[in-house]
């Protein structure tokens, strides 16, 4: 079995495009195991019943930002051990230092390719 | 992703009508900045939705949409980090920088040539704000990923679904604690049992116990009197914190104490500081879940049951949340193709006109008003009607996206003018047909142009008038029996009706001996060939005059009528139908012909008595009402079914009322009834006859045509209320 059709991986985006954008390309990868939400508090909050291997996060959300998803997921005795992969727009140093210190996977700057998001999750899983 | 075209095409179209909100959002966000909201969230807000924009953008390829909105986004950006103060200046980039983002969506949407030199144009302006910023961004090649070999090293990935542990089935309820417990040393050395202190705990509720073993280390070289473990309990309970502190009241100081609400992870000051360490710590090897930790806890705790189901895994949840409208309150909303909306319209519509009919024939086969079948029917009519209404609501839309349009024609058309004008909206929220929003977008930004351009004077003549240099548009909505009113007014010089009657003279619109009142003179404006050359500015100036448009009102069976006050400013009233689609109407005989009058114009009916009349001059009459005048225009007459009469004794007159404040009598020979009908419209191959609005299908299957009375009245022309006015003042 490959590890495509066991990754477990939920998508976070406040933009319904986005997040169908990015769960099309995962289905394009042959990965079915997705949810998606639209905020950072609904995501802890599906992650607290259906852990995942791998979350997916927008940076720029209301409520809470990625990076504020990110300090919590790492915090929760749970999730801390989550993959975390930072969908940017602008991958300024300060964010992208702040990430790596919360311990972020990798990250992505938009706009992306499919195969972009690929690479861009091999490097944390392996090969899909 | 070559199989997965149409999920993507999709999810383009689905992009765009999200665009369509957050242009919204973006124009409501730069409003209240520049009315001076000092609120963070604000410029959030605006700033986050044309990152959203670019973020979309950018998945579809649309590069020009990208380019500018990344900039804008920069600019906004800056202004979030209070590193940039935007002034009034720049805040009218903003606006003009939001008009035109909304420009390159419909074109990316519609596949029309982007406005790229127009992009460059603001792009200077808008770099020449940013003066010169660090955009510094870090490649992704500089950035060491993370792997997550976790994952990997669970040896049974595939039974996941199964083995992974999901203790509660749903989040703790509110009245839930998250405890974490780790002894120290000291706490062994004075005697004290953590399985003790963890089963008073218990004893508050039900609890969900975890031994953490990470730091467990292998048995040689473990040290029997160094404390390896800590635990997390979830409790549902609904004590409170202190009632858990007491629990561990003897082992203060003796123990690393964590006490929280679920969810409530990071604010908490109880947690370690996050950082690097945190790094260090999940780059290691998997993290073992819960039910495995079970099943070797040496806590005495009976093991969580480890066999219970992992729960549905969540398919997108956000969808099935429900979506927070503007104003906080929960709302969910679907969204339907219109045809199929245009489709329940219609059928609702032959409802009507069958429930018409089976009441006219229940009443011809002489069933008692009180029988059951009667009374059925009365039910029957009632729920059709609010079936109806129900229906009709679904195709209302808040004229609020109309109005935004127009504040960007305000600031469009007086930059292109050079007067300062403010916009003031009213009634966004009021609700509007679909297509009568839609339809109403061309006469609407052809009265505010009118106004900004003509209505409204130079800053030098506003000041001679003793006026602030700002003028004022007034852009209002609200219902009003029944009916829609949309209101556009300055606090202009007014309408100069010497000039107007002037000009009117000389084009022979109106015989130059004829004299006319201040509000017959007003109306000329609307007369076909009034608009001139000489009146063409670089703005109003596109060869259409307010004739045009009172035809597009009147095609959406609304009228438009015109107050103006020297020195004060113009306004100018839309009424439009609340629907396209029912009228309550009265339903009279005309010289043998059947016709539907709306109702809602008719004031009373009287039968006329010798005395009533007054001729002005031989196919001229005058009514008198209640010691006032009003015009007599026989229907038959003018809709040309008969020849003019001299007396008018004994008939039947409708007197109705307008818009604009004027009454009229109409006769007619007999009332049939009144009842809702369908409107039909006529099609466009008939020839648009003065004063028909629309056709109906009446009960008995026939078709009657639908007036409209202030076009009927119009079309005879303003003359006859002049010589009205003549005789009102002898």
């Amino acid at each position: 079995m490959a590890l495509r059709d066991q990754l477990r991986i939920m998508v976070v985006d406040d933009m319904s495009t986005s997040r169908g954008v990015i769960t099309q390309a995962l289905d394009g990868f042959g990965i079915r195991n997705v949810a998606s939400t639209s905020d950072g508090p609904s995501a802890l909050k599906a992650l607290a019943s259906a852990p995942v291997h791998l979350v997916i996060s927008d940076f720029n959300m209301p409520a809470m930002d990625g990076l504020q998803l990110l300090q919590h997921l790492r915090a929760g005795p749970k999730t801390k051990g989550v993959g975390f992969i930072l969908i940017t727009g602008k991958a300024d140093k300060e964010s992208i230092e702040q990430g790596r210190k919360l311990g972020m996977n990798n990250f992505l700057k938009k706009p992306f390719d499919p195969n972009d998001l690929r690479n861009c999750i091999e490097a944390v899983v392996g090969r899909l | 992703m070559t199989d997965h075209n149409d999920p993507m095409a999709e999810i383009k179209a689905s992009f765009f009508i999200e665009c369509e909100e957050l242009l919204e959002s973006l124009q409501d966000g730069l409003q209240e900045m520049d009315e001076g909201s000092e609120d963070p969230e604000t410029i959030n807000v605006v700033f986050r939705a044309v990152h959203s924009i670019k973020g979309g953008a950018g998945a579809f390829g649309l590069e020009e949409l990208v380019r500018f909105a990344h900039r804008y986004e920069t600019v906004l950006d800056e202004v979030r980090a209070h590193r940039l103060e935007a002034d009034s200046e720049a805040h009218k980039l903003f606006f003009a920088a939001a008009d035109h983002l909304s420009d390159l969506v419909r074109a990316s949407r519609d596949d029309l040539p982007m406005p790229v030199a127009e992009s460059d144009r603001l792009l200077t302006s808008l770099e020449a704000l940013l003066g010169d910023v660090s955009d510094e961004e870090v490649r992704p090649e500089d950035f060491e990923p993370l792997g997550v070999s976790l994952t990997l090293d669970l040896p049974d990935l595939g039974d996941l679904s199964d083995v992974e542990e999901a203790p509660e089935a749903e989040e703790p309820p509110a009245d839930s604690w998250i405890v974490r417990f780790k002894p120290e040393a000291e706490l062994f050395d004075t005697g004290n049992e953590p399985q003790m202190l963890i089963r008073n705990l218990c004893a508050l509720g039900e609890a969900t116990v975890t031994c953490d073993l990470t730091d467990l280390p292998p048995l040689e070289s473990l040290a029997p009197e160094t404390p390896y473990l800590s635990w997390t309990i979830t409790l549902q309970s609904t004590c409170d914190e202190a009632e858990i502190r007491e629990v561990f009241e003897f082992v203060d100081g003796l123990c690393e104490l964590s006490i929280q609400r679920p969810g409530a992870a990071l604010e908490s000051e109880s947690l370690p500081p996050l950082g690097p360490s945190v790094t260090a710590e999940i780059a290691r090897p998997p993290e073992p879940t819960a039910a495995p930790t079970a099943a070797t806890d040496p806590a005495p705790e009976p093991p969580e049951p480890a066999a219970a189901a992992a729960p549905p895994f969540p398919d997108d949840t956000a969808e099935a949340a429900p979506r927070k409208s503007k104003d906080g309150g929960a709302k969910s909303v679907v969204r339907v193709d219109l045809e199929r909306i245009e489709r329940l319209v219609n059928l609702v519509g032959e409802l009507v006109i069958n429930q018409a009919m089976l009441s006219q024939s229940l009443g011809e086969a002489g069933l008692s008003p009180h029988s059951d079948a009667m009374n059925g029917l009365e039910e029957f009519q009632r729920l059709t009607r609010d079936i109806q209404d129900s229906v009709m609501m679904i195709r209302a839309q808040p004229v609020k996206s109309l109005f935004q349009r127009m504040s960007r024609i305000v600031r469009e058309s007086s930059a292109a003018v050079k007067k300062d004008v403010r916009l003031i909206t009213e009634g966004e929220s009021t609700e509007v047909d679909k297509t009568v929003i839609e339809r109403l977008a061309d006469p609407l930004t052809h009265m505010i142009r009118n106004s900004v351009d003509h209505g409204l004077e130079s800053p030098e003549d506003r000041g001679k008038a003793g006026k602030p240099p700002q003028g004022t548009v007034h852009l209002t909505a609200a219902h009003r029996s029944g009916r829609v009113v949309i209101e556009v007014s300055d606090d202009g010089g007014g309408i100069d009706r010497k000039k107007v009657h002037q000009v009117a003279i000389t084009k022979g619109l109106v015989p130059p001996d004829l004299p006319l009142s201040d509000n017959e003179i007003d109306n000329l404006l609307f007369l076909p060939g009034f608009s001139t050359a000489s009146q063409v500015s670089s703005l109003s100036g596109r060869g259409v005059g307010m004739d045009v448009v009172k035809t597009s009102i009147q095609s959406l069976g609304g009228r438009i009528s015109i107050h103006s006050e020297r020195g004060r400013g113009t306004t100018f009233s839309i009424s439009l139908p609340l629907t396209l689609a029912v009228l309550d109407g009265m339903v009279v005989n005309v010289a043998g012909e059947t016709l539907v009058l709306p109702l809602n114009v008719v004031v009373e009916t009287l039968s006329l008595g010798p005395e009533d009349v007054q001729m002005l001059r031989p196919g001229a009459f005058v009514v008198r009402v209640r010691g006032g005048f009003v015009p007599l225009y026989d229907l038959g007459v003018m809709l040309g079914y008969r020849p003019a009469r001299d007396r008018h004794e004994g008939a039947i007159v409708l007197l109705i009322s307008l818009d604009d404040g004027s009454r009229a009598a109409l006769v007619i020979d007999a009332i049939h009834d009144q009842r809702q009908v369908v409107i039909k419209g006529l099609d466009d191959s008939f020839y648009r006859a003065p004063g028909i609005a629309a056709a109906t299908i009446l009960g008995d299957g026939q078709i009657a045509l639908i007036l409209d009375p202030a076009d009927i009245i119009a079309a005879e022309g303003p003359l006859r209320g002049a010589e009205l006015a003549l005789t009102q003042g002898v």
